[in-house]
């Protein structure tokens, strides 16, 4: 019993972030119709910057997680701007090994800068772990749980409450249409792919001292995001939370109770089965965003 | 000139051991052609069909590891007390098998692709993948997981009693390898050219309308994705029994996508396209070390393929071959199923 | 556009022949250091070459070997095993190197030793402590680093004092790590200690929650740990966030105790780590001067103070292999083994001279260095139970 509620907050508060990339990585696809191979790569940069904004140029800590969020923003507006603006009305093929190509520009770029030694960032959270009768749990792990809700939370505002939120969602429903009614469906494909690549950034920057900083990390990131989307069906931002808490329970569980070692392979067993009985994810009405 | 063209270069090919003898080179020419051949078989995938498989390389981790463990047996526990002790195959027969059990996940892929499109279908194929590394890295009692299987025996071909020889060494492998990628491309030709799959090229567009013509998607599809998996399979028995070592990290993305780079750069769709493209991503490396970092590189083979997307679309083999048709003042204009067919 | 590429492609090639013919034509003694630069255990691998640099640059300072340079070619194996075939396979074909050093990880190095066979170049183990490597009878292998057995033997005595009654293991799921526990297992049963649960992780893991939730269950006093530095930080701070209390033993001397505590601060306090050098006590080096003319190269060059405990390895690597090539008088493989067996000098932690190990006929050499047991105490290392 104790072991199962230490597995179920563990995976409360890994769910937290799965589901900010999720979410990041399914507005891209719903709204701009691009599987983004660069996400992992933000929440690389994620680390990275924290690292170097902390440990490196000394600044705050809680500082330096927002510079993290804001630089990520610029950077995907920056391969927006630079690569995908040119691709619009591409198949989806050719933006794919677009993406492939920046990838592996971007990790490769990491790697160069930063050097193949993993980097670990210390965070001024307190070292006591917060107890709760037989569980407990890092404050470090609460703090960034709490973060990437309130990330998720501002998310769901911006899009059902803002103008910009309401040109995204009617570009998804109809990109034609929306463009007829006077959206400027370049400066949405910008925003939605600045975003998204924020949010990856600041998952990465609040994963980062919680592990290690490493110019691979984003990889598996990108995979377990892929395999979140699926799970909630492409576009579907609710879909994304809800398949970011399952497939961190699922992995929890998986090497608590079957094997540790299988614990990365929940996620992608999950999506093989997901998509061979329901291909459009666990989640689907129509896709829709929002 | 077109018609000797294939003749001077196979045969190009064949006296290379007899003036390179710089092992090392040797060592990059095998590699290069490991890779050429997985190249090939994601091309009929990727450039016939439409289908971008983006899990290419389990078929060839799955080739090599089923060959080496045939050659090299194994003793697992299942479930209970069930046992499976298989004992060490020849390694040419391993990689039979290894061929037939990558065929097998490539029709599974093949059915696959049906269910699931675009999108879900790439990452579908990269979870694949992902999975079989995942086993590979944890089922240690088979695949030794991170320990690496080791000392794994290489070819010996010929009839027992009569003649045998096993292939130690550079030249022989380099030959092994080159008669494994003949068979492949004469393969893939014979497929492509074959009425189904003129049909399925030329109409690869726009599927509705080929099967409203009556053609057969379904079967050329999964014979496709059959015969790319084995030749993958093929290409990885090759690499097992010449490196001699393999490891998990044989199914990572960085290989499919070094794949993906060959078939793009050269030109999808093409016969020609992969051979050129893995000539030149298998040598450049080699070239380029002195003077760029591995990580370097790497920044460099991405830009090259977003240019090439973005100003060759069609890659280089087609571009050289419009260049080579102005200068000539050919006026034929190249149709598309036709551009498949009548060249190497 | 495509007849551009093609040319620059040409003048890339020409360009890097000239610079190979320049390398090639001045006269050095190659030495090939094959480890682990990038990747899962990178920091140690990083740290085992600055150490070799050191080693060659003081050598070639005095005038090399016989008024010959030495040249180290370093080589990254990505922290793979593969890699590490590849590597050597470059290192012999292409480099021509007589002699080697590698490849950090028992994995890599079992991987690289049928290599050494094939072409019968000698290589010299800094690191990896798995028993396979000296036992499986190849003549190439030369080791100064401990074996796991080794470690075992020399913390046999002090089980008792740490009050140890039953023991949990967390390994790195490789030759180092499932070797360690084998021996210390069999170690601790021989001193009557209850063995509790095994677990068992990949190298480049991050969340170790579930193992060592499964660990929280049982009720065994101490833990022992075997894994590099960026994952026993990972876990020392998991631990520590679990409230997992048990005395926890760290072996296999790549712990960095220095990186510990500044990484996994309190969680690393009480902690106890084998080490095979003790940078902090430059006194209890059977040389002290060299090793403190070592510690101070060592951060001169920036790097840092916590890496000396991998540094070290390589400093001694490379001496030994040098004084083998001049006792050898050539840079030939076969005399540089053959002079291997008959080197003798003082290292940073003991006398290095090869014992032979493994099945009659084909011994591999085996040097035997001290072993320290120390302990981090409001961050600061102490020599523990001497």
């Amino acid at each position: 019993m104790d072991q199962l509620s230490q597995h179920i907050v563990n995976a409360l508060m890994l769910g937290g972030t799965y589901a900010l990339l999720g979410i990041g990585l399914t507005l891209i696809f719903g709204i701009m119709r691009v599987v983004n191979f660069t996400h992992g790569e933000l929440y690389s940069f994620g680390g990275y910057m924290i690292f170097l904004f902390t440990s490196v140029l000394g600044l705050n800590f809680y500082a330096a997680l927002i510079v993290a969020l804001v630089l990520g923003i610029l950077l995907g507006a920056v391969i927006e701007l630079v690569l995908l603006r040119r691709l619009r009305g591409a198949d989806i093929d050719t933006t794919m090994l677009v993406m492939i190509g920046c990838w592996m520009v971007l990790q490769n770029t990491e790697q160069m800068i930063w050097g193949g030694v993993a980097k670990a960032v210390v965070s001024p959270l307190p070292e006591e772990p917060l107890v709760l009768g037989s569980v407990s749990v890092a404050w470090l792990r609460v703090f960034v749980f709490v973060v990437a809700a309130l990330l998720i939370l501002a998310t769901y505002a911006l899009i059902h409450w803002t103008k910009l939120g309401k040109a995204m969602r009617a570009t998804f429903q109809d990109r034609d249409t929306a463009s007829l009614m006077g959206v400027n469906i370049n400066a949405i494909n910008t925003a939605t792919f600045a975003l998204g690549s924020g949010l990856a950034s600041a998952a990465g920057a609040l994963l980062g001292p919680v592990y290690l900083v490493t110019p691979t990390m984003g990889n598996l990131a990108a995979l377990k995001a892929f395999a979140i989307v699926i799970l909630g069906g492409l576009g579907n931002i609710q879909g994304a939370t809800v398949g970011g808490f399952i497939l961190a329970f699922a992995e929890e569980m998986g090497a608590g109770y079957i094997s540790s070692g299988y614990r990365d392979a929940m996620g992608f067993l999950m999506i093989i089965v997901v998509l061979l009985f329901k291909p459009t994810g666990l989640f689907a009405r129509a896709e829709r965003i929002g | 000139m077109r018609r000797t063209l294939p003749y001077l270069w196979v045969g190009f090919l064949l006296s290379v051991p007899l003036w390179l003898h710089d092992q090392y080179f040797l060592h990059i020419l095998i590699t290069t052609g490991i890779f050429t051949i997985t190249a090939m078989s994601l091309n009929l995938l990727l450039g016939f069909t439409g289908q971008l498989s983006l899990g290419h390389v389990a078929f060839f981790g799955v080739g090599a590891y089923t060959s080496a463990l045939a050659s090299l047996g194994f003793d697992v526990h299942i479930f209970g007390g069930f046992r499976i002790v298989h004992q060490p195959w020849p390694a040419v027969t391993g990689f039979a098998v290894g061929i037939l059990v990558a065929g097998l996940c490539g029709y599974a892929i093949g059915k696959l692709s049906f269910k699931v499109r675009e999108a879900y279908f790439v990452i579908v194929t990269i979870s694949f993948a992902e999975v079989v590394r995942l086993v590979a890295l944890n089922w240690v009692e088979l695949t030794q997981g991170p320990l690496a299987l080791n000392n794994i025996p290489p070819f010996t071909i010929g009839f027992p009693g009569l003649w045998e020889q096993t292939l130690w060494g550079k030249v022989p492998n380099y030959y092994a390898v080159l008669a494994v990628g003949a068979v492949a491309h004469i393969l893939i030709r014979r497929l492509v050219l074959s009425r189904i799959g003129r049909a399925m090229v030329a109409l690869k567009e726009n599927e509705p309308l080929a099967t409203s013509l009556g053609i057969d998607v379904t079967r050329f599809l999964v014979l496709a994705a059959v015969v790319s998996a084995g030749i993958a399979g093929a290409a990885g028995g090759l690499y097992a029994h010449y490196i001699r070592i393999i490891d998990p990290d044989i199914f990572l993305f960085i290989y499919t996508v070094t794949m993906v780079i060959m078939v793009v750069t050269g030109g999808k769709g093409t016969l020609a396209g992969p051979l050129v493209g893995g000539i030149i991503f298998g040598i450049l490396p080699v070239m380029l070390r002195p003077m760029a970092t591995p990580e370097a590189q790497w920044i460099i083979y991405g830009v090259f393929m977003i240019l090439i997307v973005f100003f060759l679309p069609r890659g280089i083999v087609p571009a050289v071959q419009d260049w080579w048709q102005s200068k000539m003042g050919v006026t034929q204009a190249p149709v598309d199923g036709a551009r498949t067919g009548g060249r190497l | 556009m495509a007849q551009t590429w093609m040319k620059a492609a040409l003048i890339a090639a020409g360009v890097s022949l000239a610079i190979g013919g320049a390398l090639e034509a001045a006269n050095t003694i190659k030495i090939g250091v094959n480890q682990p630069l990038t990747g899962a255990v990178a920091a140690s691998g990083n740290f085992v070459a600055n150490g070799a640099k050191i080693a060659a640059d003081e050598i070639n300072a005095k005038g090399g070997i016989g008024g010959t340079r030495i040249e180290l070619v370093i080589e990254d194996n990505k922290s793979n095993p593969t890699e590490a075939v590849a590597v050597a396979e470059k290192l012999i074909v292409r480099d021509k190197v007589p002699v080697m050093m590698g490849a950090w990880s028992s994995t890599y190095t079992l991987a690289v030793m049928p290599k050494l066979m094939e072409y019968k170049i000698p290589m010299l183990v800094e690191t990896s402590s798995s028993d396979k490597i000296t036992t499986s009878g190849n003549p190439y292998v030369f080791r100064i680093s401990p074996t796991s057995g080794m470690e075992a033997a020399a913390f046999a005595d002090k089980v008792g004092r740490l009050k140890i009654r039953k023991a949990d293991f967390l390994v790195v799921n490789n030759d180092w790590g499932k070797g360690a526990a084998d021996v210390f297992q069999k170690m601790l049963k021989d001193k009557g200690v209850v063995i509790g649960v095994v677990e068992t992780m990949d190298a480049a893991a991050q969340d170790l929650n579930a193992q060592l939730s499964k660990i929280k269950g049982s009720d065994a006093d101490t833990l022992f740990i075997t894994t590099a530095v960026e994952q026993l930080t990972l876990a020392l701070k998991q631990i520590y966030a679990l409230r997992l209390k048990r005395q926890i033993i760290t072996t296999g001397g790549s712990q960095n105790p220095d990186q510990l505590i500044e990484q996994a601060g309190a969680a690393a306090n009480g902690t106890l780590h084998l080490t095979t050098f003790a940078p902090w006590f430059p006194g209890v080096s059977p040389n002290p001067e060299a090793t403190k003319a070592f510690i101070a190269e060592w951060v001169k060059r920036g790097n840092k103070f916590a890496g000396l405990t991998e540094g070290f390895r390589g400093y001694d690597g490379i001496r030994t292999i040098a004084a083998a090539i001049a006792k050898a008088g050539k840079a030939e493989p076969e005399a540089i083994r053959t002079a291997l067996w008959n080197t003798q000098l003082t290292g940073l932690n003991g006398k290095i001279a090869f014992t032979k190990a493994g099945p009659k006929g084909k011994e591999s050499g085996q040097s035997i260095p001290d072993v320290y047991l120390i302990k981090i105490d409001n961050g600061k290392v102490a020599l523990h139970l001497r």
